[in-house]
Protein backbone atom coordinates (compact mmCIF):
# COMPACT_ATOMS: atom_id res chain seq x y z
CA UNK A 1 0.00 0.00 0.00
CA UNK A 2 1.24 3.64 -0.52
CA UNK A 3 2.61 5.34 1.98
CA UNK A 4 0.23 8.38 3.82
CA UNK A 5 1.06 11.30 5.14
CA UNK A 6 0.14 10.56 8.65
CA UNK A 7 -1.47 7.45 10.35
CA UNK A 8 -4.15 9.55 11.76
CA UNK A 9 -5.30 13.04 11.57
CA UNK A 10 -6.99 14.28 14.53
CA UNK A 11 -9.43 17.53 14.00
CA UNK A 12 -10.01 19.64 17.18
CA UNK A 13 -7.76 20.02 19.47
CA UNK A 14 -9.79 19.94 22.68
CA UNK A 15 -9.29 17.10 25.77
CA UNK A 16 -10.81 14.34 23.59
CA UNK A 17 -8.64 15.11 20.66
CA UNK A 18 -4.95 16.27 22.55
CA UNK A 19 -5.58 12.87 24.55
CA UNK A 20 -6.04 10.54 21.55
CA UNK A 21 -3.28 12.05 19.97
CA UNK A 22 -1.31 11.96 23.14
CA UNK A 23 -1.63 7.88 23.78
CA UNK A 24 -1.39 7.59 19.72
CA UNK A 25 1.74 9.43 19.15
CA UNK A 26 3.24 7.80 22.55
CA UNK A 27 2.72 4.19 20.62
CA UNK A 28 4.45 5.57 17.62
CA UNK A 29 1.62 6.31 15.30
CA UNK A 30 2.21 9.38 12.76
CA UNK A 31 -0.33 11.45 13.99
CA UNK A 32 -1.51 15.48 13.05
CA UNK A 33 -3.56 17.32 15.52
CA UNK A 34 -5.11 20.49 14.25
CA UNK A 35 -7.58 23.03 15.65
CA UNK A 36 -8.96 25.81 13.98
CA UNK A 37 -8.54 28.60 17.04
CA UNK A 38 -5.77 30.50 17.72
CA UNK A 39 -6.19 30.00 21.82
CA UNK A 40 -7.04 26.65 22.54
CA UNK A 41 -10.28 27.10 25.16
CA UNK A 42 -10.67 30.05 24.11
CA UNK A 43 -13.83 31.58 24.22
CA UNK A 44 -14.33 29.23 27.40
CA UNK A 45 -17.67 27.42 26.94
CA UNK A 46 -17.35 25.32 29.87
CA UNK A 47 -17.44 25.31 33.71
CA UNK A 48 -14.29 23.31 34.21
CA UNK A 49 -15.32 20.43 36.93
CA UNK A 50 -13.49 16.98 36.46
CA UNK A 51 -13.17 14.28 38.92
CA UNK A 52 -9.79 13.06 40.26
CA UNK A 53 -9.97 9.65 39.12
CA UNK A 54 -10.95 11.40 35.72
CA UNK A 55 -7.82 12.81 35.45
CA UNK A 56 -6.38 10.06 36.89
CA UNK A 57 -7.76 6.97 34.38
CA UNK A 58 -6.79 9.21 31.07
CA UNK A 59 -2.67 9.59 32.87
CA UNK A 60 -3.01 12.91 33.44
CA UNK A 61 -1.55 14.44 36.27
CA UNK A 62 -3.50 17.30 38.37
CA UNK A 63 -0.70 19.78 37.22
CA UNK A 64 -1.36 23.21 39.30
CA UNK A 65 -0.73 24.85 35.69
CA UNK A 66 -4.53 24.28 34.79
CA UNK A 67 -6.14 23.97 38.23
CA UNK A 68 -8.27 26.19 39.35
CA UNK A 69 -9.82 24.50 42.95
CA UNK A 70 -9.61 21.21 44.45
CA UNK A 71 -13.08 19.94 44.81
CA UNK A 72 -14.31 17.82 47.76
CA UNK A 73 -18.11 17.46 47.09
CA UNK A 74 -21.36 18.18 46.14
CA UNK A 75 -24.48 19.74 47.29
CA UNK A 76 -27.77 19.14 45.34
CA UNK A 77 -30.46 21.77 46.11
CA UNK A 78 -34.44 21.34 45.64
CA UNK A 79 -36.57 24.23 44.01
CA UNK A 80 -36.60 25.93 47.81
CA UNK A 81 -33.22 25.33 48.58
CA UNK A 82 -32.97 22.31 50.93
CA UNK A 83 -29.81 20.28 49.98
CA UNK A 84 -28.35 17.21 50.53
CA UNK A 85 -24.43 17.31 51.09
CA UNK A 86 -21.60 14.65 50.08
CA UNK A 87 -19.08 16.57 51.27
CA UNK A 88 -16.23 13.42 51.01
CA UNK A 89 -13.80 14.85 53.65
CA UNK A 90 -16.78 14.19 56.22
CA UNK A 91 -17.38 11.00 54.63
CA UNK A 92 -14.06 9.32 53.94
CA UNK A 93 -11.56 12.06 56.02
CA UNK A 94 -9.04 9.49 55.71
CA UNK A 95 -8.76 10.21 52.08
CA UNK A 96 -10.22 13.14 51.10
CA UNK A 97 -9.14 16.83 52.39
CA UNK A 98 -6.80 19.16 51.86
CA UNK A 99 -4.13 18.24 54.56
CA UNK A 100 -0.80 16.49 53.62
CA UNK A 101 -1.54 12.97 52.79
CA UNK A 102 -5.08 13.23 51.26
CA UNK A 103 -6.61 14.24 48.37
CA UNK A 104 -9.35 16.09 46.76
CA UNK A 105 -12.29 13.72 44.75
CA UNK A 106 -11.66 16.26 41.97
CA UNK A 107 -11.12 19.66 40.43
CA UNK A 108 -12.56 22.82 38.68
CA UNK A 109 -10.01 23.53 35.72
CA UNK A 110 -8.96 26.64 33.63
CA UNK A 111 -10.28 24.90 30.20
CA UNK A 112 -7.79 27.35 28.59
CA UNK A 113 -4.78 26.00 30.21
CA UNK A 114 -5.93 22.42 30.50
CA UNK A 115 -7.16 22.36 26.90
CA UNK A 116 -3.25 23.81 26.41
CA UNK A 117 -1.57 21.13 28.43
CA UNK A 118 -2.95 18.37 26.88
CA UNK A 119 -2.12 19.85 23.90
CA UNK A 120 1.19 20.40 24.80
CA UNK A 121 1.39 16.98 26.15
CA UNK A 122 1.08 15.33 22.63
CA UNK A 123 3.04 17.03 21.24
CA UNK A 124 5.91 16.00 23.21
CA UNK A 125 4.86 12.76 22.62
CA UNK A 126 5.47 13.38 19.01
CA UNK A 127 2.18 14.58 17.32
CA UNK A 128 2.38 17.03 15.22
CA UNK A 129 0.22 19.74 16.49
CA UNK A 130 -1.34 23.08 14.31
CA UNK A 131 -3.00 25.74 15.24
CA UNK A 132 -5.14 28.31 12.89
CA UNK A 133 -5.92 25.02 10.72
CA UNK A 134 -8.92 24.48 9.93
CA UNK A 135 -10.41 21.08 8.62
CA UNK A 136 -12.92 21.56 5.72
CA UNK A 137 -13.76 17.91 4.13
CA UNK A 138 -12.37 14.94 3.50
CA UNK A 139 -12.94 11.69 0.85
CA UNK A 140 -11.96 7.94 1.19
CA UNK A 141 -9.72 6.51 -1.43
CA UNK A 142 -9.44 3.38 -3.39
CA UNK A 143 -6.04 2.55 -2.00
CA UNK A 144 -8.23 2.30 1.30
CA UNK A 145 -6.52 5.98 2.61
CA UNK A 146 -8.45 9.42 2.71
CA UNK A 147 -7.72 12.93 1.86
CA UNK A 148 -8.27 15.41 4.02
CA UNK A 149 -8.46 18.89 2.92
CA UNK A 150 -7.54 21.96 5.69
CA UNK A 151 -7.08 25.36 5.37
CA UNK A 152 -4.01 26.84 7.78
CA UNK A 153 -3.82 30.68 7.75
CA UNK A 154 -5.13 30.61 4.51
CA UNK A 155 -3.25 28.35 2.78
CA UNK A 156 -5.65 25.24 1.62
CA UNK A 157 -3.36 22.14 1.63
CA UNK A 158 -4.54 18.24 1.39
CA UNK A 159 -3.19 15.82 2.93
CA UNK A 160 -3.67 12.01 2.90
CA UNK A 161 -4.37 9.61 5.98
CA UNK A 162 -4.97 6.38 7.24
CA UNK A 163 -7.95 7.26 9.74
CA UNK A 164 -9.46 10.77 10.15
CA UNK A 165 -10.63 11.65 13.61
CA UNK A 166 -13.68 13.71 14.48
CA UNK A 167 -12.96 15.68 17.80
CA UNK A 168 -14.29 18.74 16.85
CA UNK A 169 -16.94 18.96 19.62
CA UNK A 170 -20.55 19.73 20.20
CA UNK A 171 -20.31 21.81 16.27
CA UNK A 172 -19.00 19.12 14.85
CA UNK A 173 -18.86 19.31 10.93
CA UNK A 174 -16.97 15.94 10.64
CA UNK A 175 -19.59 13.87 11.15
CA UNK A 176 -21.85 15.72 8.54
CA UNK A 177 -18.98 14.96 6.11
CA UNK A 178 -19.44 11.65 6.21
CA UNK A 179 -22.97 11.65 6.21
CA UNK A 180 -23.79 10.96 9.72
CA UNK A 181 -26.85 11.83 11.55
CA UNK A 182 -25.73 14.54 14.12
CA UNK A 183 -27.51 17.07 14.99
CA UNK A 184 -28.93 16.98 18.19
CA UNK A 185 -33.08 17.17 19.15
CA UNK A 186 -33.96 20.34 20.74
CA UNK A 187 -35.42 18.32 23.75
CA UNK A 188 -31.78 17.50 24.11
CA UNK A 189 -29.55 20.34 23.76
CA UNK A 190 -29.48 22.40 27.28
CA UNK A 191 -28.81 26.02 26.13
CA UNK A 192 -26.15 27.32 28.79
CA UNK A 193 -24.84 30.40 30.32
CA UNK A 194 -22.61 31.22 33.05
CA UNK A 195 -21.11 34.12 34.55
CA UNK A 196 -17.78 33.99 36.46
CA UNK A 197 -17.97 36.15 39.23
CA UNK A 198 -16.74 37.72 42.52
CA UNK A 199 -18.06 38.30 45.57
CA UNK A 200 -20.13 34.86 45.86
CA UNK A 201 -19.01 32.29 48.85
CA UNK A 202 -18.29 28.76 48.20
CA UNK A 203 -16.89 26.08 50.55
CA UNK A 204 -15.10 23.52 48.11
CA UNK A 205 -18.27 21.99 46.84
CA UNK A 206 -19.92 21.50 44.02
CA UNK A 207 -23.33 22.85 44.01
CA UNK A 208 -26.38 21.81 41.81
CA UNK A 209 -29.96 23.53 42.57
CA UNK A 210 -32.59 21.29 40.44
CA UNK A 211 -36.00 22.66 40.11
CA UNK A 212 -38.21 23.97 37.11
CA UNK A 213 -38.95 27.05 38.61
CA UNK A 214 -34.94 28.24 37.68
CA UNK A 215 -33.89 26.09 34.75
CA UNK A 216 -36.17 24.15 33.15
CA UNK A 217 -34.98 20.74 31.52
CA UNK A 218 -31.51 21.07 32.94
CA UNK A 219 -30.18 22.32 36.24
CA UNK A 220 -28.46 25.38 37.76
CA UNK A 221 -24.81 25.35 39.58
CA UNK A 222 -22.80 27.24 41.87
CA UNK A 223 -18.96 26.23 41.24
CA UNK A 224 -15.81 27.28 43.26
CA UNK A 225 -13.24 29.17 41.16
CA UNK A 226 -10.42 29.44 42.72
CA UNK A 227 -9.08 32.83 44.25
CA UNK A 228 -12.41 33.56 45.98
CA UNK A 229 -14.36 33.43 42.68
CA UNK A 230 -17.48 31.55 41.80
CA UNK A 231 -18.82 30.25 38.55
CA UNK A 232 -23.00 30.67 38.47
CA UNK A 233 -24.49 29.12 35.41
CA UNK A 234 -27.38 27.14 34.28
CA UNK A 235 -28.79 25.12 31.33
CA UNK A 236 -32.46 25.16 29.96
CA UNK A 237 -33.72 23.20 27.45
CA UNK A 238 -35.54 25.10 24.86
CA UNK A 239 -39.27 23.34 24.69
CA UNK A 240 -39.77 23.56 28.21
CA UNK A 241 -39.69 27.26 28.30
CA UNK A 242 -40.13 30.35 25.73
CA UNK A 243 -37.21 32.46 27.76
CA UNK A 244 -33.45 32.24 26.72
CA UNK A 245 -30.86 30.80 29.21
CA UNK A 246 -29.84 34.98 29.59
CA UNK A 247 -33.67 35.44 31.15
CA UNK A 248 -33.66 32.14 33.60
CA UNK A 249 -29.83 32.95 35.01
CA UNK A 250 -30.46 36.35 35.83
CA UNK A 251 -33.94 35.21 37.52
CA UNK A 252 -31.92 32.55 39.37
CA UNK A 253 -29.50 35.27 40.38
CA UNK A 254 -32.12 37.96 41.58
CA UNK A 255 -34.78 35.32 42.84
CA UNK A 256 -34.53 32.37 43.68
CA UNK A 257 -33.16 31.29 47.57
CA UNK A 258 -29.29 32.35 46.78
CA UNK A 259 -30.36 35.81 45.80
CA UNK A 260 -28.83 37.32 49.10
CA UNK A 261 -25.54 34.76 48.71
CA UNK A 262 -25.64 36.88 45.34
CA UNK A 263 -26.74 40.08 46.11
CA UNK A 264 -22.58 41.44 46.17
CA UNK A 265 -21.84 39.30 42.58
CA UNK A 266 -19.68 41.10 40.13
CA UNK A 267 -19.71 39.82 37.06
CA UNK A 268 -15.84 38.90 35.47
CA UNK A 269 -16.81 36.82 32.12
CA UNK A 270 -19.39 35.39 30.56
CA UNK A 271 -19.26 32.04 28.87
CA UNK A 272 -22.07 29.64 27.78
CA UNK A 273 -22.97 26.72 25.30
CA UNK A 274 -24.51 24.10 24.43
CA UNK A 275 -24.86 20.91 26.35
CA UNK A 276 -25.77 17.51 24.91
CA UNK A 277 -27.73 15.79 27.31
CA UNK A 278 -28.78 13.06 24.84
CA UNK A 279 -27.77 9.48 23.70
CA UNK A 280 -24.12 9.11 21.98
CA UNK A 281 -24.32 8.92 18.59
CA UNK A 282 -26.16 5.82 17.08
CA UNK A 283 -23.02 5.66 14.04
CA UNK A 284 -19.35 6.84 15.43
CA UNK A 285 -17.51 5.90 12.91
CA UNK A 286 -17.38 5.72 8.78
CA UNK A 287 -15.03 5.06 5.84
CA UNK A 288 -11.77 6.44 7.47
CA UNK A 289 -13.54 8.15 10.01
CA UNK A 290 -14.37 8.05 14.10
CA UNK A 291 -15.88 10.26 16.22
CA UNK A 292 -14.77 10.98 19.84
CA UNK A 293 -15.57 13.37 22.84
CA UNK A 294 -18.71 15.92 22.26
CA UNK A 295 -18.75 15.07 18.66
CA UNK A 296 -20.40 11.85 19.05
CA UNK A 297 -22.07 13.02 21.73
CA UNK A 298 -20.30 11.28 24.64
CA UNK A 299 -21.33 13.44 27.80
CA UNK A 300 -22.87 12.32 30.26
CA UNK A 301 -26.63 12.68 30.04
CA UNK A 302 -27.66 13.10 33.87
CA UNK A 303 -24.65 15.69 34.88
CA UNK A 304 -23.88 17.10 31.23
CA UNK A 305 -20.37 16.86 32.07
CA UNK A 306 -18.22 15.52 28.70
CA UNK A 307 -14.89 16.31 30.08
CA UNK A 308 -13.89 12.88 32.05
CA UNK A 309 -16.09 11.02 28.66
CA UNK A 310 -14.00 13.14 26.41
CA UNK A 311 -10.24 11.82 27.64
CA UNK A 312 -11.60 8.59 28.33
CA UNK A 313 -12.94 8.17 24.97
CA UNK A 314 -9.89 9.59 23.86
CA UNK A 315 -7.88 7.01 25.34
CA UNK A 316 -10.35 4.03 23.97
CA UNK A 317 -9.68 5.72 20.76
CA UNK A 318 -6.23 6.23 20.54
CA UNK A 319 -6.11 2.39 21.95
CA UNK A 320 -8.73 0.72 19.56
CA UNK A 321 -6.86 2.75 16.52
CA UNK A 322 -3.05 1.39 17.85
CA UNK A 323 -4.29 -2.08 17.88
CA UNK A 324 -6.32 -1.68 14.51
CA UNK A 325 -3.87 0.15 12.63
CA UNK A 326 -0.93 -1.66 14.10
CA UNK A 327 -2.35 -4.92 12.91
CA UNK A 328 -2.86 -3.60 9.12
CA UNK A 329 -6.96 -4.01 9.23
CA UNK A 330 -8.85 -2.57 6.60
CA UNK A 331 -10.54 0.51 7.25
CA UNK A 332 -13.90 0.82 5.19
CA UNK A 333 -16.83 -0.78 4.97
CA UNK A 334 -17.63 -0.58 8.29
CA UNK A 335 -14.85 -1.91 9.56
CA UNK A 336 -14.22 0.46 12.13
CA UNK A 337 -17.50 -0.36 14.00
CA UNK A 338 -14.93 -2.44 16.66
CA UNK A 339 -14.16 1.08 17.64
CA UNK A 340 -17.92 1.84 18.51
CA UNK A 341 -17.89 -1.79 19.99
CA UNK A 342 -15.16 -1.39 22.33
CA UNK A 343 -16.27 2.45 23.40
CA UNK A 344 -19.75 1.18 24.45
CA UNK A 345 -18.20 -2.16 26.53
CA UNK A 346 -15.83 0.53 27.84
CA UNK A 347 -18.09 3.70 28.46
CA UNK A 348 -20.67 3.31 26.77
CA UNK A 349 -23.31 1.16 28.03
CA UNK A 350 -23.47 3.09 31.02
CA UNK A 351 -23.80 6.36 29.36
CA UNK A 352 -26.90 4.70 27.62
CA UNK A 353 -28.12 3.45 31.22
CA UNK A 354 -27.74 7.27 32.45
CA UNK A 355 -29.76 8.44 29.08
CA UNK A 356 -32.49 5.91 30.36
CA UNK A 357 -32.59 7.64 33.86
CA UNK A 358 -32.72 10.95 32.50
CA UNK A 359 -35.21 10.39 29.75
CA UNK A 360 -37.80 8.65 32.33
CA UNK A 361 -37.34 11.95 34.65
CA UNK A 362 -37.89 14.26 32.13
CA UNK A 363 -40.69 12.58 29.74
CA UNK A 364 -43.10 12.94 34.05
CA UNK A 365 -45.29 15.60 32.86
CA UNK A 366 -45.85 16.41 36.21
CA UNK A 367 -44.08 19.59 36.79
CA UNK A 368 -43.61 18.51 40.64
CA UNK A 369 -43.09 15.02 40.61
CA UNK A 370 -40.35 15.69 37.87
CA UNK A 371 -38.68 17.93 40.18
CA UNK A 372 -38.33 15.20 42.95
CA UNK A 373 -37.22 13.00 40.98
CA UNK A 374 -34.43 14.81 39.57
CA UNK A 375 -33.80 16.45 42.98
CA UNK A 376 -33.45 12.00 43.83
CA UNK A 377 -31.60 11.67 41.20
CA UNK A 378 -29.01 14.13 41.55
CA UNK A 379 -28.56 13.24 45.28
CA UNK A 380 -28.17 9.60 44.55
CA UNK A 381 -25.82 10.12 41.68
CA UNK A 382 -23.37 11.92 43.41
CA UNK A 383 -23.32 9.72 46.78
CA UNK A 384 -20.53 7.83 47.62
CA UNK A 385 -22.56 4.60 46.85
CA UNK A 386 -23.76 5.64 43.45
CA UNK A 387 -23.24 2.61 40.85
CA UNK A 388 -22.19 5.54 38.53
CA UNK A 389 -19.20 7.09 40.31
CA UNK A 390 -17.02 5.68 37.97
CA UNK A 391 -18.74 8.41 35.41
CA UNK B 1 -40.81 20.57 12.30
CA UNK B 2 -42.63 23.26 9.76
CA UNK B 3 -42.12 23.58 6.05
CA UNK B 4 -41.62 27.41 5.66
CA UNK B 5 -40.73 29.88 3.31
CA UNK B 6 -37.05 29.86 3.30
CA UNK B 7 -35.88 32.24 5.75
CA UNK B 8 -31.98 34.52 6.08
CA UNK B 9 -30.93 33.83 9.19
CA UNK B 10 -28.98 37.32 10.99
CA UNK B 11 -27.04 37.35 14.07
CA UNK B 12 -26.55 40.08 16.56
CA UNK B 13 -23.15 39.79 16.88
CA UNK B 14 -22.69 42.28 19.93
CA UNK B 15 -24.81 39.36 22.48
CA UNK B 16 -23.30 36.28 20.50
CA UNK B 17 -21.08 34.14 23.02
CA UNK B 18 -19.83 31.98 19.36
CA UNK B 19 -20.66 29.19 21.72
CA UNK B 20 -22.05 27.19 18.34
CA UNK B 21 -25.25 25.75 19.81
CA UNK B 22 -26.60 26.63 16.90
CA UNK B 23 -24.72 25.14 14.72
CA UNK B 24 -25.41 21.96 16.70
CA UNK B 25 -29.21 21.90 16.53
CA UNK B 26 -29.21 22.38 13.04
CA UNK B 27 -30.53 19.51 10.45
CA UNK B 28 -28.94 21.29 7.62
CA UNK B 29 -26.07 19.04 6.27
CA UNK B 30 -22.18 20.40 6.81
CA UNK B 31 -20.85 23.36 6.31
CA UNK B 32 -24.34 25.64 6.93
CA UNK B 33 -21.94 27.76 9.50
CA UNK B 34 -20.26 31.00 9.73
CA UNK B 35 -16.33 31.86 10.39
CA UNK B 36 -17.45 32.31 14.04
CA UNK B 37 -18.90 29.09 15.04
CA UNK B 38 -22.40 30.15 14.25
CA UNK B 39 -25.05 28.75 11.69
CA UNK B 40 -24.55 30.41 8.29
CA UNK B 41 -25.89 34.24 7.39
CA UNK B 42 -24.47 34.69 4.51
CA UNK B 43 -26.98 32.46 2.50
CA UNK B 44 -30.75 31.75 2.96
CA UNK B 45 -32.14 28.28 4.63
CA UNK B 46 -34.42 26.41 3.25
CA UNK B 47 -35.30 24.11 5.95
CA UNK B 48 -36.29 26.80 8.12
CA UNK B 49 -37.20 24.82 11.45
CA UNK B 50 -35.89 28.11 13.31
CA UNK B 51 -34.50 25.84 16.10
CA UNK B 52 -31.53 27.63 16.38
CA UNK B 53 -33.43 30.57 17.43
CA UNK B 54 -34.93 28.53 20.45
CA UNK B 55 -31.46 27.05 21.37
CA UNK B 56 -29.11 30.33 21.47
CA UNK B 57 -28.75 30.93 25.38
CA UNK B 58 -28.81 34.73 24.78
CA UNK B 59 -31.47 34.87 22.24
CA UNK B 60 -29.73 36.59 19.40
CA UNK B 61 -30.81 35.22 16.33
CA UNK B 62 -33.25 36.65 14.02
CA UNK B 63 -34.35 36.07 10.00
CA UNK B 64 -36.52 37.80 7.48
CA UNK B 65 -37.98 35.41 5.44
CA UNK B 66 -37.06 34.92 1.39
CA UNK B 67 -39.07 34.62 -1.12
CA UNK B 68 -37.18 32.56 -3.41
CA UNK B 69 -38.71 33.93 -6.66
CA UNK B 70 -40.43 36.64 -6.59
CA UNK B 71 -38.29 38.60 -3.89
CA UNK B 72 -34.70 38.06 -5.64
CA UNK B 73 -33.80 41.85 -5.06
CA UNK B 74 -35.16 41.30 -1.01
CA UNK B 75 -32.35 38.37 -1.08
CA UNK B 76 -29.52 40.43 -2.71
CA UNK B 77 -29.85 43.64 -0.14
CA UNK B 78 -30.44 41.22 2.74
CA UNK B 79 -26.98 39.48 1.24
CA UNK B 80 -25.68 42.90 1.03
CA UNK B 81 -26.21 43.95 4.51
CA UNK B 82 -24.73 40.44 5.32
CA UNK B 83 -21.60 40.80 3.11
CA UNK B 84 -19.35 41.62 6.10
CA UNK B 85 -19.42 38.05 7.03
CA UNK B 86 -16.13 36.19 4.78
CA UNK B 87 -18.05 33.56 3.09
CA UNK B 88 -18.33 29.81 4.26
CA UNK B 89 -17.36 26.57 2.70
CA UNK B 90 -19.02 23.08 1.72
CA UNK B 91 -17.73 20.21 3.76
CA UNK B 92 -16.83 18.30 0.31
CA UNK B 93 -13.48 18.31 -1.29
C1 LIG C 1 -21.53 25.97 29.83
C2 LIG C 1 -20.89 24.62 29.82
C3 LIG C 1 -20.39 24.08 30.99
C4 LIG C 1 -19.80 22.84 31.00
N1 LIG C 1 -19.30 22.38 32.18
C5 LIG C 1 -18.70 21.17 32.23
C6 LIG C 1 -18.14 20.71 33.46
O1 LIG C 1 -18.14 21.41 34.48
N2 LIG C 1 -17.57 19.48 33.48
C7 LIG C 1 -17.52 18.70 32.36
O2 LIG C 1 -17.01 17.58 32.46
N3 LIG C 1 -18.00 19.14 31.17
C8 LIG C 1 -18.60 20.35 31.09
N4 LIG C 1 -19.09 20.80 29.89
C9 LIG C 1 -18.93 19.95 28.69
C10 LIG C 1 -17.52 20.02 28.15
O3 LIG C 1 -17.15 21.37 27.95
C11 LIG C 1 -17.41 19.29 26.80
O4 LIG C 1 -18.01 18.04 26.91
C12 LIG C 1 -15.95 19.12 26.37
O5 LIG C 1 -15.38 20.36 26.05
C13 LIG C 1 -15.83 18.18 25.19
O6 LIG C 1 -14.50 18.12 24.75
P1 LIG C 1 -14.13 17.80 23.25
O7 LIG C 1 -12.67 17.63 23.21
O8 LIG C 1 -15.00 16.71 22.75
O9 LIG C 1 -14.60 19.08 22.42
P2 LIG C 1 -14.19 20.64 22.55
O10 LIG C 1 -13.62 20.93 23.85
O11 LIG C 1 -15.38 21.39 22.10
O12 LIG C 1 -13.03 20.80 21.45
C14 LIG C 1 -13.31 20.81 20.09
C15 LIG C 1 -12.18 21.53 19.39
O13 LIG C 1 -12.33 21.35 17.98
C16 LIG C 1 -12.00 22.54 17.33
N5 LIG C 1 -12.65 22.51 16.02
C17 LIG C 1 -13.98 22.48 15.76
N6 LIG C 1 -14.19 22.42 14.43
C18 LIG C 1 -12.98 22.41 13.84
C19 LIG C 1 -12.55 22.35 12.47
N7 LIG C 1 -13.41 22.25 11.46
N8 LIG C 1 -11.23 22.38 12.22
C20 LIG C 1 -10.33 22.46 13.23
N9 LIG C 1 -10.69 22.50 14.54
C21 LIG C 1 -12.00 22.48 14.83
C22 LIG C 1 -12.49 23.62 18.25
O14 LIG C 1 -11.79 24.83 18.00
C23 LIG C 1 -12.17 23.03 19.62
O15 LIG C 1 -10.91 23.42 20.08
C24 LIG C 1 -19.70 22.06 29.83
C25 LIG C 1 -20.16 22.59 28.63
C26 LIG C 1 -20.77 23.87 28.62
C27 LIG C 1 -21.29 24.41 27.33
S1 LIG D 1 -26.34 29.93 19.73
FE1 LIG D 1 -26.48 32.20 19.82
S2 LIG D 1 -24.73 32.80 21.12
FE2 LIG D 1 -24.33 30.67 20.48
S3 LIG D 1 -23.08 30.88 18.61
FE3 LIG D 1 -25.23 30.70 17.92
S4 LIG D 1 -25.89 32.86 17.75
FE4 LIG D 1 -24.01 32.92 18.98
Amino acid sequence: MPPTDYDLIIIGAGPAGSTTARFAAEAGLRVLLVDKRQELGAPIQCSGAISGHGLAAAGIDADPEFIHEAIYGFAIYDQEGERTVHDYRLLKPDEYGAAEGKKPLGYVVDRRRFDRYLMTQAERAGAGVWLKTEGLGYQPTDDGHCTVSLRRYNQDLRLTTRVLVGADGLQSQVGRWAGLQTHIKITELAGCLQFIVDGVETEGLLEIVTGHEWAPGGYAWVFPKGHGYAEIGLGVIATMTDKPAQWHLDKFIRQSFFRRRFANSRVLEVQGGGVPLAAPLRTQYADNLILVGDAARHVNPITGGGLHTAVAGGKIAADFLIGHLGDGLPLQDGALRAYQTLWLEELGEKMWKLYGIKTDIFHNMNIQQRDRQLYATMSDYFSPTSEFKKI
Amino acid sequence: MSKQQPVLFSIGWNACINCGACVAICPQEAGFVSPFDTIAVDRPCDIACLLCEAICPVDTITHVPVLQQVAQPALATALRRTRSAPPTHPGEL
